[in-house]
Parts: C-alpha cells; sequence; structure tokens
C-alpha cells in the first residue's frame, strides 16, 4: 500500500512541475540598437503592441550596430540566445542561417500573406533557400536632399530636381557665402553620398548591377566614369571641417541655414525635428534622380534565434506577427520617421516627406535596394576604403579608383 | 625592521628663485593644456542644444543649467527605458570590486614568483603574458565564450571577475614583478637566512613595501575595467550590465539625434568614481618606504 | 630552494599558468587555426591556405594601419615618457598643491575616449576649434588644420593620447622617485652636483624599473589604440589614421570577415613574439636578477 501511495504522491508531484501555469508569460527578449530619444519612443511601441496582444517585451537595447551584432551572436553561441535580434534588411544573417541558428518564420509570411504586402525587393532580402528567415519591419530611404529654405532664398536658387540642375545651384549658395553642401566626411557618409550620385546618376540598373551584381566590366565602363567623376566633383562644395563630422552636426548647419543642403537619409529628421522644424517650413526634402525617381531602400528586420523552450517559440511568433500588424507599422512609422513596410497601409498620418515616399514604394521602377541587401559587408566595407581614400587622397585618380574598384569585385568574400 | 615613512627631501624652499619661478610656470602651463578638454566638457554639459548648435564651443553657457546632468543620470533614454545611466552604477560596483582585488592579488602574487623565485620557465610564463598583452583583445572574445559557456560561468559576476584577472594578468604581474626586481636582495636574503618561506616573506616582507605600486595596480584595474564596456556586455549576463554599457546607449547612437550637452554629462558622471580613487589614493603616494630603512 | 617554498612558488603561479594556458595559449591558438579559414561573421572549418594572410599583405588599409602604429608609437612613447618623468620630478620638488597638481595631470586617465575623443575633436577642428580662436584673437594667418589633413592627422592622434597618458607615467615614475634611497640625495647636494645633471646621470639609471614598466605599459596601449582612434578621426581622412586594432575590430565584428581580422591579429603576435623572444632569451642569461 505504501509502495501506491508514494508512487502516486511521486506522480502527481511531477505532473504539477510539469504543468504549464496558465499565467505562464510569453516573455521575449530583444536585442536591438535604438536607443536615442526618437527611437526610444519608437521602440517603445513595439513593445506596447507586445504586451497588448498577450507578450512581455524584455528589452536589451545595446547601442551602435556593430556591438548590438557582437553581443547578439555571442549569446547565440554561448547558449543562451535572445529572442529576437535587430539586424539590417540584407546580407547580414547569411553566416547565422548557414550555421542553423535562426528559426524561419515560413508560416508566419504564409499567414499574413507577405507576397502581397511587401516590396519585392525586401521579401527577397529576407528569403533564404525558399524559407523566410527575418520579419522586416520598416524602410529607410538613404538618398535623402535635404535643403534649408532660408539658405535657398538667400542664394535666390529653387531646390534643384536634377543632377545636372545641382552643381548651378551649388555654385550659387558658394557665391552667396553659404557652405553648398553639408558634409559628414566619416567613411559611412562618403559611401552614403556615394550611392546618392550612383543611383541618382546611373539609375535602378547601375546601382543593382554594381552592389549586386559586381559588374566588372560596367565599371570599367564610361557611364561609371562619369558617376565617378560627378562624386568627385561634389568636393568642391564641402567646407575643409568635413572630415569625420558626426552626421548630426552637418545637419545643424542646414538647420542653422549656415549650409544649403546635405545627403542624407530619412534619419536626419528626427534632428529636424529635435530642432522645431517642419518639413516643407524651414526645410524641404526631395530626391535627385536623373532617370525617374531612384529612391534608395534600406531598412531593419528582426530575426529570431532557435530557443529550445516551447513557450519561448511561442512568445517569438506572437512578436513576430505583431511587429508587422498594420496598426504597429503606422504607429512605428510615425515615431522613428521611416515608413512602413506594408503596402497596405495608409500613410496619411506620416510627415510631408514620408507621404512623397509612400507614393514610391508602390512603384517597382522607383525602388533601389540598399548595398546592405546586395552586398556581404565584407565587400560593402572593401569598396568603402576605396570609396574614402577617392574622397579624400588627392593622389588618386579617377583611372586608378576605377581599376582599384574592379579588382576589388573579382576578389573572393 | 620598521618602516619609516619617507616625505620628499627637505623643507619646502621658501624663496621664489628663478628656477622656482619657472618650475610653477611650466607646471601651471601644463594644467592648462590638461585641463582644456575638461573645460569643453564641462560648459558643453552646462549648455543647452540650441546653444550648442552655435558650437563656440570655447565660450561660457549663457545660462548655465544642470539640466543635462539630471537628465544623464536619472532619464536619458538608453533604449525602451529612459531611466538614465544610474540602472547601472550598482551593477559596476559589483563587478568592480572583486574584479580590482582578485585581479590585484593574483597579478601581485604571480609578480612577487617570478622576481624572486625564478622557478624553471619563469621568464618563458612572463614572456607569454607580456605577448599576449599586445594582441587586440577582441579576438579573444569569440573563444573565451565557447569555453565560458562550457564551464558554466558564462553571463554571470564570477565569469566577467576571471575575465578582467584573465585581461589584467600581463600588466598587473608586470609592475609587480618590475617593483620587487628592484628591491635589494639582501632584503630577500636576510630573511631566508632568518628562515622565512614563500608566503612570510610575501606577506611581512613585499607587501608592506609594494604599497605605491599597489595604488598604482589599484589605479590601472579601477580605470580599465570601470570604463571596460565590450567584456561587460558579453560576459556579465543581462542582469549585471555596467553602468558603460548605458553610458554607450546614450553617445554612440547611429542613426538617432545626438545631444552633446547630455553625452558630456553622462561621461564625466561615469568617470567621478575613477577619479575618488585616483583622490583618496594620492595619501599613499606620499609615503614610500625607504629602501635604506634596512640598514637602520 | 626548500621543498616548501618550492611547492608554495608552484602553487602561486598555478592560476597564472592556467589562464596563460587554457585561455592566452588556448585562444591565440584558435585564432592561428583560423586565420587559416575562410570564416566570414561566424568561425568557419574550411580549409584555404594563406589566402587571408595574402589578402592582408595587399590590403592598403592594412599596409597604412601598420605605417601608421610605427609612427604614433614611437612619438607617443617617447613624449609620454619625457613628459610623465618631468612632470614627476617637477612635482617630486615639494610644489604647493601637489596633490591638486597630480590629480589635474591623472584625471584625463581616468576617462574614456569615446567622448573625451570628441572634445579633442571639437578643439581640433579648424572650423570652430582652436583654428578659429586663433582668427578670434586676430591671428589670421593662424592654421591648425592638422585634424584634417590626410599627411598630419596621426599627430593629432599623438597629441590626445599623449594626454591621456602622460599622468599615469608620472605616477610611476613617482613611485620610482620616492624609492630611490635619501642618501642618494644627501649625496647629490652635498657633491654639488647640479639637478639637471644628478637626475639625467644617476637618478634615470637607478630608475630603470620604473622606466621598464612605463615603456611596457605604453606599449601595450599602443597595440591596442582603438577607442581614440574612433573616436577623433574614425580612421579618416579616408584612411589616413587607421591602425591596426581598429583593423582587426572593424574586419571581426562590423565586416564579417573573421578570417582576415585573424590573420591580422596573428600578423601582431609574430611581429611582437619576434621583437620579446630575444630579450626574454637574453633575459634568461642573466645571471642577476635585473628587471626586464
Amino acid at each position: 500500500m505504501l509502495e501506491y501511495r508514494s508512487a502516486a504522491f511521486v506522480l502527481a508531484a511531477m505532473l504539477a512541475l510539469a504543468a504549464p501555469t496558465s499565467a505562464e508569460e510569453q516573455r521575449a527578449e530583444v536585442i536591438h540598437w535604438w536607443t536615442s530619444g526618437g527611437e526610444s519612443a519608437a521602440v517603445k511601441v513595439f513593445a506596447d503592441q507586445f504586451q497588448a496582444a498577450g507578450g512581455t517585451w524584455v528589452d536589451t537595447a545595446i547601442a551602435g550596430g556593430a556591438n548590438a551584432r557582437t553581443a547578439a551572436i555571442n549569446r547565440t553561441v554561448g547558449g543562451s540566445p535572445p529572442s529576437a535580434m535587430q539586424l539590417n534588411t540584407g546580407k547580414q544573417f547569411d553566416d547565422l542561417v548557414e550555421n542553423d541558428l535562426l528559426a524561419n518564420v515560413d508560416a508566419q509570411a504564409a499567414a499574413q500573406n507577405w507576397k502581397a504586402i511587401l516590396p519585392p525587393s525586401f521579401l527577397e532580402a529576407v528569403t533564404r533557400n525558399g524559407h523566410e528567415y527575418a520579419v522586416p519591419v520598416n524602410i529607410h530611404g538613404q538618398n535623402w536632399l535635404f535643403y534649408s529654405t532660408a539658405a535657398l532664398a538667400k542664394a535666390g536658387v529653387q531646390p534643384p530636381t536634377n543632377w545636372d540642375d545641382l552643381f548651378p545651384t551649388l555654385d550659387k549658395l558658394k557665391a552667396a557665402g553659404l557652405i553648398p553642401l553639408a558634409f559628414s566626411g566619416q567613411q559611412n557618409w562618403e559611401r552614403n553620398l556615394f550611392n546618392n550620385v550612383l543611383a541618382g546618376r546611373g539609375g535602378r540598373n547601375l546601382f543593382v548591377a554594381f552592389w549586386g551584381k559586381r559588374d566588372v566590366a560596367m565599371v570599367k565602363g564610361p557611364e561609371f566614369r562619369n558617376i565617378a567623376v560627378t562624386f568627385k566633383r561634389l568636393r568642391d562644395y564641402v567646407d575643409p571641417g568635413s572630415p569625420g563630422r558626426n552626421w548630426n552636426d552637418a545637419t545643424n548647419l542646414v538647420i542653422q541655414g549656415k549650409a544649403g543642403m546635405q545627403f542624407m537619409g530619412d534619419w536626419a529628421k528626427g534632428e529636424f525635428t529635435a530642432a522645431g522644424q517642419t518639413p516643407g517650413k524651414e526645410y524641404g526634402c526631395t530626391v535627385l534622380s536623373d532617370h525617374g525617381i531612384a529612391y534608395v531602400m534600406g531598412g531593419d528586420v528582426f530575426v529570431f534565434p532557435q530557443l529550445k523552450d516551447a513557450n519561448q517559440r511561442k512568445a517569438q511568433q506572437l512578436l513576430a506577427r505583431v511587429l508587422l500588424e498594420p496598426d504597429t507599422q503606422i504607429k512605428f512609422a510615425q515615431k522613428k520617421g521611416s515608413i512602413p513596410v506594408r503596402l497596405d497601409v495608409d500613410t496619411s498620418t506620416l510627415d510631408a516627406c514620408a507621404r512623397k515616399a509612400s507614393g514610391w514604394i508602390h512603384d517597382a521602377n522607383a525602388q533601389v535596394p540598399a548595398n546592405e541587401m546586395l552586398s556581404p559587408p565584407a565587400l560593402t566595407g572593401a569598396i568603402q576604403d576605396l570609396i574614402s581614400q577617392y574622397w579624400n587622397d588627392p593622389n588618386m585618380t579617377t583611372d586608378g579608383f576605377i581599376a582599384k574598384v574592379a579588382n576589388t569585385m573579382t576578389q573572393q568574400f | 625592521m620598521s618602516a619609516t615613512s619617507r616625505e620628499p627631501r627637505g623643507r619646502r624652499p621658501t624663496r621664489l628663485t628663478p628656477a622656482r619661478l619657472g618650475l610653477y610656470a611650466f607646471l601651471i602651463i601644463c594644467a592648462l593644456f590638461f585641463l582644456t578638454p575638461l573645460y569643453v566638457m564641462i560648459v558643453t554639459s552646462l549648455k543647452d542644444m540650441p546653444e550648442i548648435r552655435q558650437a563656440h564651443i570655447l565660450g561660457l553657457p549663457t545660462a548655465p543649467s544642470l539640466a543635462a546632468w539630471s537628465k544623464a543620470w536619472f532619464a536619458a533614454c538608453t533604449g525602451l527605458t529612459c531611466n538614465g545611466i544610474r540602472v547601472g552604477f550598482i551593477n559596476s560596483l559589483r563587478i568592480m570590486i572583486p574584479s580590482v582585488i582578485v585581479s590585484i592579488t593574483v597579478g601581485a602574487i604571480t609578480g612577487y614568483a617570478l622576481s624572486f623565485w625564478r622557478p624553471r620557465g619563469a621568464v618563458l610564463l612572463f614572456g607569454v603574458l607580456i605577448a599576449v598583452a599586445f594582441i587586440p583583445y577582441q579576438v579573444f572574445i569569440y573563444p573565451l565564450v565557447r569555453i565560458f559557456s562550457y564551464l558554466g560561468i558564462n553571463n554571470s559576476i564570477p565569469g566577467i571577475v576571471t575575465i578582467h584577472t584573465i585581461f589584467g594578468l600581463p600588466t598587473m604581474t608586470l609592475i609587480f614583478r618590475n617593483h620587487f626586481a628592484a628591491l635589494p636582495e639582501e632584503l630577500f636574503k636576510a630573511a631566508r637566512v632568518d628562515g622565512a618561506g614563500f608566503w612570510r616573506i610575501f606577506g611581512i616582507i613585499m607587501l608592506p613595501m609594494a604599497l605605491p605600486i599597489i595604488v598604482v595596480a589599484v589605479i590601472l584595474q579601477v580605470t580599465g575595467i570601470w570604463n571596460d564596456f565590450i567584456f561587460g556586455l558579453v560576459f556579465a549576463g543581462r542582469e549585471n550590465l555596467p553602468m558603460t554599457v548605458q553610458l554607450n546607449n546614450i553617445v554612440n547612437s547611429t542613426q538617432g539625434e545626438r545631444e552633446y550637452n547630455v553625452e558630456m554629462a553622462a561621461t564625466l558622471l561615469t568617470a567621478i568614481v575613477p577619479l575618488v580613487v585616483y583622490f583618496v589614493s594620492g595619501r599613499w603616494f606620499v609615503r614610500g618606504i625607504a629602501a635604506g630603512a634596512v640598514k637602520g | 630552494m626548500r621543498i616548501g617554498s618550492r611547492l608554495s612558488t608552484h602553487l602561486a603561479l598555478a592560476p597564472a599558468l592556467l589562464i596563460a594556458l587554457v585561455a592566452y595559449c588556448g585562444a591565440m591558438g584558435w585564432t592561428i587555426w583560423i586565420s587559416f579559414t575562410n570564416s566570414r561573421m561566424l568561425p568557419s572549418s574550411v580549409f584555404v591556405g594563406l589566402r587571408q594572410y595574402t589578402s592582408l599583405m595587399a590590403n592598403e588599409r592594412w599596409q597604412v594601419s601598420v605605417q601608421n602604429i610605427a609612427i604614433f608609437g614611437a612619438l607617443f612613447i617617447a613624449m609620454a615618457l619625457v613628459l610623465g618623468f618631468v612632470l614627476a620630478a617637477l612635482i617630486d620638488q615639494r610644489v604647493r598643491a601637489e596633490g591638486l597638481l597630480r590629480s589635474v595631470f591623472l584625471y584625463p586617465f581616468s576617462m574614456s575616449f569615446i567622448v573625451t575623443g570628441l572634445a579633442w575633436r571639437w578643439l581640433l577642428d579648424p572650423t570652430f576649434g582652436i583654428e578659429k580662436l586663433g582668427h578670434d584673437l586676430g591671428l589670421t594667418w593662424f592654421r591648425f588644420d592638422w585634424l584634417v589633413r590626410p599627411e598630419r592627422v596621426i599627430y593629432t592622434l599623438v597629441f590626445a593620447a599623449v594626454w591621456h597618458a602622460s599622468g599615469l607615467v608620472m605616477a610611476i615614475m613617482l613611485a620610482g622617485l620616492r624609492g630611490v634611497d635619501p642618501e642618494i640625495w644627501k649625496a647629490v647636494r652635498v657633491d654639488g652636483i647640479p639637478p639637471w645633471r644628478a637626475y639625467l646621470f644617476i637618478v634615470v639609471p637607478l630608475m630603470r624599473g620604473s622606466f621598464a614598466t612605463a615603456i611596457i605599459l605604453l606599449a601595450v596601449s599602443v597595440a591596442r589604440l582603438y577607442d581614440l582612434s574612433v573616436a577623433m578621426t574614425n580612421g579618416g581622412p579616408g584612411i589616413a589614421s587607421e591602425v591596426p586594432a581598429k583593423f582587426v575590430m572593424d574586419h571581426l565584428f562590423e565586416r564579417g570577415n573573421v578570417g582576415l581580422a585573424t590573420a591580422a591579429a596573428t600578423t601582431m603576435l609574430i611581429t611582437v613574439a619576434a621583437v620579446l623572444a630575444p630579450l626574454m632569451y637574453w633575459q634568461r642569461r642573466q645571471p642577476a636578477r635585473r628587471p626586464v
């Protein structure tokens, strides 16, 4: 009799311990790099929406994309992966997929019909071997031109509409004693400016041929040469203090009306807003392109490491679903200054610049995938070094630059 | 044997000779050079952003305010939460205190063993320690993460203390070894003749004579560990993230707006702990143990 | 050595030995192994021979980094040693407010470069830093735009680094100075030797240990130079102020090229070992105890 009673007791205890508690919260730890005031408000939208759907957002914010990726990857290989981590839309998670460290979100993609609601290049960017591995959450335009209405008025010019217009405008700004082009001489932004010229002057196909196809023949051709020369020409219009300057300080020059224009991504709107300026009034935004609108689109995604715990996996799925819901998307875009990545969302509540762009994202021909989506980080870095040298080093000729780029394209990465 | 405290020699000269004046002039000019960046940081932290945008970096603030300081400590956004850098303060202490103690202890003992006792392979071990100090330590992160996760001490305080000991060992061993090696051999020999063993000599003779170098070691380790970011981020575990992680989040945003006044205030607040340690340790800088005391 | 002491010695050295073997040799061994693979963002085990090394040697940014670190290292170590020693010697002269002065020279060491580098960048910026200050004071010919000139930018890093480290050198030298036998000072006074001669020819040789310590600490911080380069110039303009530690860091994390980064780290190790090995060999053959 005693054995039966003990056995029953043990069994009951085991059952009690093994049964999932009904009030089990769906905890998801998320690693991301959104830490400034504006970014914090934006990520709060995600957290609140996730909370409202029954989840608990555990926040691990680490500024600096490289830092966040380092921490996330080391956590994953060290055996305590986060539930979700932020990456840029593109090739940053190739290795993670290859090493089978990520869970796929195929079910999610099917349920929300990603084919219909996402721009095709973004869907492609998150798909590997037929499976989807990341949830895109926003679209950031990288090749905007911001200008100060006051500065342009002082020089008596209109905002340029294409690249041929640009140089006379810059000349007039110079003549009026202003800094024509506010520029921040850090490698990222030198590459960004180059991409601006590449997409704007060269057009979508040239951009993809360069970063995606690594077309050496194209690089050695006359069109690319024209791009390189235009890029270098812009250097005559920046001020001597530009090397090393933070992009925010360059935006500040435009805000103060000391400079006419800046080529920057749409995150620059955050600085304008913080200074109390509104688009259309104190500053304006446009995209310069010669071959119809060429809007360079990048963004952020969340990936989901493989987890053992079933509850945590459920939390991941819940999070993945919430991130792409229309309500979440529009609220996030309002705070972040980006555009919702869902094509079927009503964008009339966004600011003037974002509204301009939402027309373009419905037009497949106007969209240029950002270089992160086309080329692996190692190749991007190597080309970036060359672009930076070309910009800064007077000893590097255009032909020299072209030859080195062609050479780098042929290396293995 | 008693240790006498040795003040710098002689009484303070009271006459202001030209040489003396030149001395002070040089020191003051150097001091101004050293203080300029601090001045820039402090005035920036007291201005508001519109004034900072004017970019008169050396100008005094027109309406100085401690708003940035308060925001940095209590309310700066460091991710989803906007609670400033105070969040990590206790964690930084919890990491720093054991790490400093353990790393200095291990370094002192190792340096002592390598200086006087010279076992076989001492030079080789010392060489390996020093060589490794020259390698960018980031390459060690991945293999150490694997090892620590295997040992089960990943994401914990013991883990981060071990990491700081590992990476502090070369410099700690170096400074203690060199300090002990410069002490006169008679001291050591006399103690051996008296029958003292390894630990007795260490505890009773060497340690009291190592006070100045212990101060240097404390300065090095407190600074390095308090300001460490990447190790704390990877090895300490989410519950134990040090203050430098919040500081990094305030300062290092890639695409967000930058509030320079808050950044400066946050950096200065972070620097207070090492500065206090320097200040307090200065008392032991004045006292030193004269090598000649043993003759007395 | 008696048995008891020998055992104690080995026991005392056990932690260091353990760390050296497992953490250092183990991790370094792994690093060297990975440098022969095609690892991108995560380690892989596909062996590719010396491909990473040939890429490295042909990599212009690496070549610039190596040149820069040599220039930076020589200037920085020399200037920090001299300034640190001079400050220590002067402060040791029974000056007033010794504690305050010591703090003034030592405080830069307490702050991480992330933001102090930004302060230096502002100060050296030609449009609103000290060049502008000079112009405002009426000196219109005054130029100090080294920060934005590729051939001069590395020297600005030296400035900021000397500012950062001299205080520490001063502290080490003070500790050493205070260990000098007071009989020496008496003898100097009695013999009427002028102070500068006394310092140069008597005191400095007596402080070999402190100098050795300071030189090695400074050399280690030269090899580790990363934060300052990122905060002040981010390797720019262009790649003019790139340094090896930044090369390794960028390729390890940002660029997902672990193979190339480990090849660079291994190259640094080989260089350091090549310099240290003869020194260590010479050390072993020394009969008497001498500091490194």
